[in-house]
């Protein structure tokens, strides 16, 4: 259904969209750095008519952007490439080849110091644009980024994204950025985790880009954009429980799914003695929180006395949001099961 | 509910007194153990000790309970929920008699908890803010008894069994039951109200007056001298009888004179009450537990019948209380004035009412053991002051002018009252001389001066000289105690003991709370955790989006600046 809706049933954007999946599939089993590069920007190319509409300025901008940044991260990456084919001869990780790398890798995922086109970009997409750009889009970058990374380099980062993601929020009052800084944070642990192992990275990845699909499809539903929708808004409250639960799994509080991939990141912390990364990963994971519980303040009241100015029509879609909330809800539990 | 009631607890007593009889001839008595858990060699168990002293404690009470559930049909004739209040009062006699039957700790503080617990409903039956606190001060200086008597059971754990009558005689001299005989005496001082915990009992006059009649004359203040007189083998020649022999001096000092202060009838009848259970707690704590059993059971008597003939006045008097607006009752409602006046006297100990009996065994007996000169001079101005309060209630309330109001409906023909106080009368009259015809053996011989033996009589004529001088008094005179303003305010308020009790206990902690909220919860600890946090995290946010403003090249630039930067270490 998803895909409809982000296609719009527009032909030329379905074809886009194959093109998109499959650069990223390119890149991602390339077997040269070449390839890498081919798909990366083969994706770029693909991405730009998705997110374009040409009767909305605002998109045009957001594309143009995009097409910036993304094409001086992959301008790099390729000048990374043949200059790492010139000059070493033999595989060394950790030296500044891989540094410069990794930055143009982190530039096209959207990673902390090189972030700031991200919540601009954010702002000018339609939720479901928001959604390719927080997921599908970062899946070759990353992947890349396991090839060959800087450890230092990278950790160096992932703190930089913890802080980052959680202390942008806090300010923001737009839904959207206030997804983008979260997925910034979120990076930070996907960051770690494809550094422990690519299953981990994968684990982590599908239930994160699940919980943000629920949100981003709550809030398309819904039509919201800003955090003061949610408050002057009359809804049922079954959309409000599930918002509140698909944000506190977001979150990653315990008895919901996405406390689990954290927990097991957490773990890995542990055993490899990051003491104190792992403050740093739950400090601000607590910050994280701190700004979801702010957006579903209203939900989270038994009696709350605003005055409520709008009704929000719509109605529960039981498979979409329901099943969503469901699974945040007993995939924790399930999950013993598989992991038994 | 109210006959069925005074029926059965009729029978009972009936009972309880065939069987006090025929005890006491043949010298019985019996023990019941039934085990209800054993484990590790220690036996939980429920026992029943019957003997002449039980049973007869038994019946006092439960013809004390059914007289007064039979008096409380009239008197709380239009009241909606009459059957709540019989039913706390027979719990209330259940519990006692749970404490009155057992020898065993446990099963004691099943009674003993039983009487705080209903205690308190039964204070604030009433249900107003006076009531309520009136029953929560019952109910906490109570509760430190509670807390006692279960420290004793983890204590008594260690001699293996709860039983603590097997342990008097070859555990006398061990540490252990040091500590136990202290914290049984606390207990016992909290619920005969002596002097530190004396504060309540005046205080729950705010029940209805049937049921002060039933707890404040032989069940719940008497326990704690039961519980004592239980124990007293193991408690003999201790230093905490000395200790408890002053307070209760004191309590009864403090109380006679407090009694001549109040003017509300009801809680003049409260103080003696209080000034009586010290003279119950001195005796004892001299050493003749039987003297201050006997006291005991006279006292419940009359003062179960004193006080139903305040409530029968206070229903009269429109539900006042006050002494005050009294005056010439006799004259109106002789009935009532004839039994009031006869428990008054009998609690003045006018010789061969019931309270003589007793009251002149104790001071006689005081006056032959050789204590010092504090105790004996205490003793008699108590008995002095006894006698001094009564002539002044009687003065007060019997003599002189009507004080109330033009229009009034004094009455005396209420003969359900009536009836169940003839049987009190004929009780207090009456059960000093059979009970000490009964419960004695051998009579205790007293050998005295002439003057000492006279003792009693002089402070008695005493202080009705001066009761009646007092009641005499006039506003003008009233009004010169205020030259002695502190001394009078700390004698007519007991000694300042309900402030120390209620203010005196949580001012320190509520203004120490208070400032510790301030300073601590909404001052260090907001600053420190929760606002300071958000307020630090807030200006990172703030300072971090003054970066995320800037123009989209200076972005582009920067990442580009950081290649270069790269570029020159790689080549250096």
């Amino acid at each position: 259904m998803f895909f409809f809706i982000l296609i719009n049933n527009n032909s030329n954007k379905m074809f886009f969209l194959f093109i998109m999946f499959f650069s990223t599939l390119i890149s991602i089993s390339s077997n040269s750095w070449f390839g890498c590069w081919i798909g990366l920007e083969i994706n770029l190319l693909s991405f730009i008519p998705l997110i374009s509409n040409s009767k909305n300025l605002l998109s045009v901008e957001t594309s143009l952007k995009y097409f910036l940044t993304q094409s001086l991260a992959s301008i790099n990456f390729l000048f990374m490439i043949l200059i790492k084919f010139s000059l070493l001869k033999n595989f060394n990780m950790n030296n500044i080849i891989s540094i410069m790398m990794n930055s143009s890798l982190l530039m096209k995922m959207g990673s902390a110091p090189f972030h700031f086109w991200f919540p601009n970009i954010v702002e000018g997409l339609s939720w479901m644009n928001n959604f390719m750009l927080m997921t599908w889009q970062k899946i070759s970058p990353m992947i890349l980024l396991s090839y060959y990374f800087n450890k230092n380099f990278l950790i160096f980062m992932i703190i930089m994204n913890l802080i980052i993601g959680s202390l942008g929020g806090l300010n923001q009052t737009s839904l959207r950025k206030l997804l983008a800084f979260s997925s910034i944070n979120n990076l930070g642990w996907m960051i770690f985790s494809i550094m422990i192992s690519e299953n981990l990275w994968l684990f982590y990845f599908l239930i994160y880009s699940m919980m943000i699909f629920m949100m981003i499809s709550l809030f398309f539903l819904m039509n919201m954009y800003f955090m003061n929708q949610l408050f002057i808004n009359n809804m049922n409250f079954f959309i409000k429980l599930n918002l509140l639960i698909n944000f506190l799994s977001l979150g990653g509080l315990p008895p919901f799914m996405g406390f689990m991939p954290k927990w097991i990141i957490i773990k890995f912390l542990l055993i490899n003695k990051f003491y104190f990364l792992t403050f740093i990963f739950m400090m601000t994971s607590l910050i994280i929180i701190y700004y979801y519980i702010r957006i579903i303040y209203s939900s989270f009241m038994f009696n709350y006395f605003k005055m409520k100015w709008m009704n929000l029509l719509m109605k529960n879609n039981m498979l979409l949001i329901n099943l969503s909330s469901f699974i945040s809800i007993s995939s924790m539990i399930l999950s013993t099961f598989i992991f038994m | 509910m109210c006959f069925n009631s005074f029926f059965f607890l009729f029978f009972f007593m009936l009972i309880n007194f065939f069987f006090f009889v025929y005890f006491i001839m043949n010298g019985l008595s019996v023990f019941f153990e039934w085990e209800i858990i054993s484990f590790n060699s220690m036996s939980i168990v429920m026992s029943i000790l019957l003997d002449w002293m039980s049973l007869l404690f038994m019946m006092f009470v439960s013809l004390i309970s059914s007289v007064v559930i039979f008096y409380s049909k009239s008197y709380m004739n239009s009241e909606l929920n009459l059957n709540r209040l019989i039913i706390l009062v027979l719990m209330f006699v259940f519990s006692m008699v749970l404490l009155i039957i057992s020898p065993n700790l446990i099963s004691i503080l099943l009674g003993w908890d039983g009487l705080g617990l209903i205690s308190y409903c039964l204070v604030i039956y009433y249900q107003n803010l006076k009531s309520y606190n009136a029953g929560m001060l019952t109910a906490l200086s109570n509760r430190i008894g509670d807390v006692m008597i279960l420290m004793v059971i983890c204590w008594i754990m260690n001699y293996g069994s709860w039983n603590y009558i097997f342990y008097f005689d070859f555990m006398k001299n061990d540490y252990v039951m040091f500590i136990i005989s202290f914290m049984i005496i606390i207990a016992a001082m909290t619920k005969s109200a002596q002097i530190p915990f004396s504060s309540w009992l005046p205080a729950a006059m705010a029940a209805p007056t049937p049921v002060s009649a039933l707890v404040h004359s032989s069940t719940l203040v008497t326990a704690g001298v039961y519980l004592l007189i239980r124990f007293n083998y193991l408690l003999i020649d201790m230093f905490f009888f000395k200790v408890l022999l002053f307070l209760s001096i004191l309590t009864m000092f403090m109380s006679g004179i407090s009694a001549n202060y109040e003017f509300d009838l009801k809680k003049i009848i409260a103080l003696s009450t209080l000034s009586q259970l010290g003279l119950m707690m001195s005796i004892l704590s001299l050493g003749f537990p039987d003297i201050a059993f006997f006291h005991l059971l006279t006292h419940a008597m009359f003062k179960a019948l004193l006080f139903m003939c305040a409530g029968v006045i206070i229903h009269m008097m429109n539900d006042i209380q006050d002494i005050r607006y009294m005056g010439g009752l006799s004259l109106y409602i002789p009935l009532t004035s004839l039994c009031l006046n006869i428990s008054n006297l009998s609690l003045c100990g006018i010789p061969f009412l019931s309270g003589f009996y007793s009251k002149d065994l104790i001071l006689e007996m005081v006056s032959f053991n050789s204590f010092n000169l504090m105790v004996f001079i205490l003793f008699y101005l108590s008995t002095g002051l006894t006698v001094f309060y009564t002539f002044r209630l009687i003065m007060y309330v019997m003599i002189s002018d009507f004080n109330l109001m033009m229009i009034y409906n004094l009455y005396d023909e209420d003969y359900i009252m009536l009836n169940s106080m003839f049987v009190l009368l004929f009780m207090s009259l009456l059960s000093g001389s059979f009970l000490s015809w009964f419960i004695f053996f051998y009579p205790y011989m007293i050998y005295l001066p002439f003057n000492l033996k006279l003792m009693v009589i002089y402070v008695s004529i005493l202080g009705s000289i001066l009761g009646f001088m007092v009641s005499n008094m006039g506003i003008y005179s009233l009004n010169k105690l205020l030259l002695s303003y502190n001394l009078s305010s700390f004698l007519c308020l007991m000694w300042f003991m309900p402030n120390l009790s209620t203010y005196g206990l949580s001012y320190i902690y509520l203004n120490f709370s208070q400032i510790l909220f301030k300073n601590i919860d909404m001052g260090w600890s907001e600053i420190y955790s929760g606002k300071g946090i958000f307020n630090i995290l807030k200006n990172y946010s703030v300072f971090y989006n003054i970066y995320q403003m800037n123009n989209f090249k200076i972005y582009l630039f920067s990442f580009i600046l950081w290649f270069m930067i790269l570029f020159i270490f790689f080549f250096i």
